[in-house]
């Protein structure tokens, strides 16, 4: 719909060989790679993994689990998806092990809305109903969270989502779909 | 519209629009859906963290030295384990023919006491054999009785000999062999002493 950001796929690591080279440096423990990962996914990642837990900390420690669990898992690395979706699909999961280990939910954490942190938030934009929204996001179920944060929050295309997901693009486009609706019949009544 | 928003698609967005025009209902359904959409755009976060990094790199090392250390443990591990394996083996055999030596000591102990014990037997029956020959060798003076007196003299020092060297070695074999060959050569004179001494008195 909007696509504000680059699709994963052109970032880095296009080509099948290089993933695969890539993956050897991570199972090696090169820092340069991981730092060149880091470079060009960082910062997505952290948005990512915050859209999910809703804390600044645990999306930074989120992030450096990933880092980790790449670095163990690599050598395991068979090159049936891109690099870069087989790292995000780890984050999510990654992301998922810190809620369900931490039993925090996101309506439960309080949400650091300060300006530092919210860049890109719309200066007079209206904060309550992005409190509002946040508040709707945190009651959906991690499947559908996740679907409507990559897509309208992250700005993934649809394939990206279903290569980190590991479902179809038309059943990415139908849970979002869902999603939608089940968060404008709140919205209208709200 | 439904299957419009499902798409989500520029172009169906366009026709959802336009559609939307011309609804009541449609244009506050795509208002709140739009709405939705752009408020999830204001949610895109990003902050400044010249620490997360550094951080990383250094989880990231300290993962890499822990894998190694835990490698060398493991190897280390491995070491001592083979050492204990090979140790305990070599224990097992080392007891096994240990004990083997033990059993086969044992039973030549035993089969010594057995020959020991034959030889007793057949001391006594010859010294049997001896006190029934005596008043025959001490009241005759035939020279057969004597030359047979001589004779077993002489055996009776040749016994204590081989039994004087059979006592600074139990085990010689060779020794006990000539000490039973000696008694034999003693019994079958004795029975001679007794068989004569029979035929004397009988004439």
């Amino acid at each position: 719909m909007h696509g504000a950001t680059l699709p994963l796929a052109t970032l880095v690591m296009t080509d099948v060989r290089d993933d695969h080279k890539v993956a050897a440096a991570c199972a090696a423990g090169d820092s340069s790679i991981f730092e060149q990962i880091y470079r060009e996914f960082g910062d997505r990642m952290k948005s990512i993994a915050y859209n999910h837990l809703g804390d600044v900390s645990d999306a930074e420690d989120a992030v450096q689990e990933t880092f980790l669990k790449i670095h163990r898992a690599a050598a395991t690395y068979s090159g049936e998806a891109a690099f870069s979706t087989w790292a995000f699909r780890i984050l999510i999961n990654t992301c998922y092990d810190f809620l369900r280990r931490r039993k925090r939910r996101i309506d439960e954490a309080p949400l650091d809305e300060s300006p530092a942190v919210l860049e890109k938030s719309v200066p007079g934009a209206d904060v309550a109903k992005r409190i509002m929204l946040r508040k709707m996001l945190a009651s959906l179920s991690e499947q559908r969270r996740t679907v409507f944060t990559l897509f309208e929050i992250d700005g993934l295309s649809h394939a990206e989502i279903a290569g980190i997901l590991g479902i179809s693009e038309g059943n990415s486009k139908w849970i979002l779909f869902a999603t939608k609706k089940e968060l404008q019949q709140q919205w209208k009544n709200s | 519209m439904d299957d419009l928003l499902l798409d989500g698609e520029g172009v169906s967005m366009e026709l959802a629009a336009r559609h939307a025009n011309g609804c009541e209902a449609c244009l506050r359904s795509l208002s709140a859906w739009n709405e939705i959409s752009a408020t999830a755009r204001e949610l895109q976060t990003s902050w400044k963290s010249d620490t997360l990094w550094p951080r990383i790199d250094r989880a990231l090392r300290e993962e890499k030295r822990r894998a190694s250390r835990s490698w060398l443990w493991q190897a280390a591990a491995a070491a001592v384990l083979t050492i204990g394996i090979a140790g305990s083996a070599w224990y097992a055999v080392r007891s096994a023919s240990h004990d083997a030596r033990f059993d086969e000591q044992i039973l030549r102990v035993s089969a010594l006491d057995a020959v020991h014990q034959a030889e007793e037997a057949h001391v006594a029956a010859i010294e049997r054999l001896e006190r029934i020959a005596a008043p025959r060798l001490d009241e005759s003076s035939a020279p057969l009785m004597i030359s047979y007196r001589e004779k077993l003299m002489l055996l009776d020092d040749a016994i204590a000999e081989c039994e004087a060297q059979i006592g600074r070695n139990r085990q010689n074999a060779h020794l006990r062999k000539e000490l039973l060959a000696v008694y034999r050569v003693k019994q079958k004179t004795l029975e001679e002493v007794v068989r004569e001494g029979t035929h004397v008195s009988n004439q």
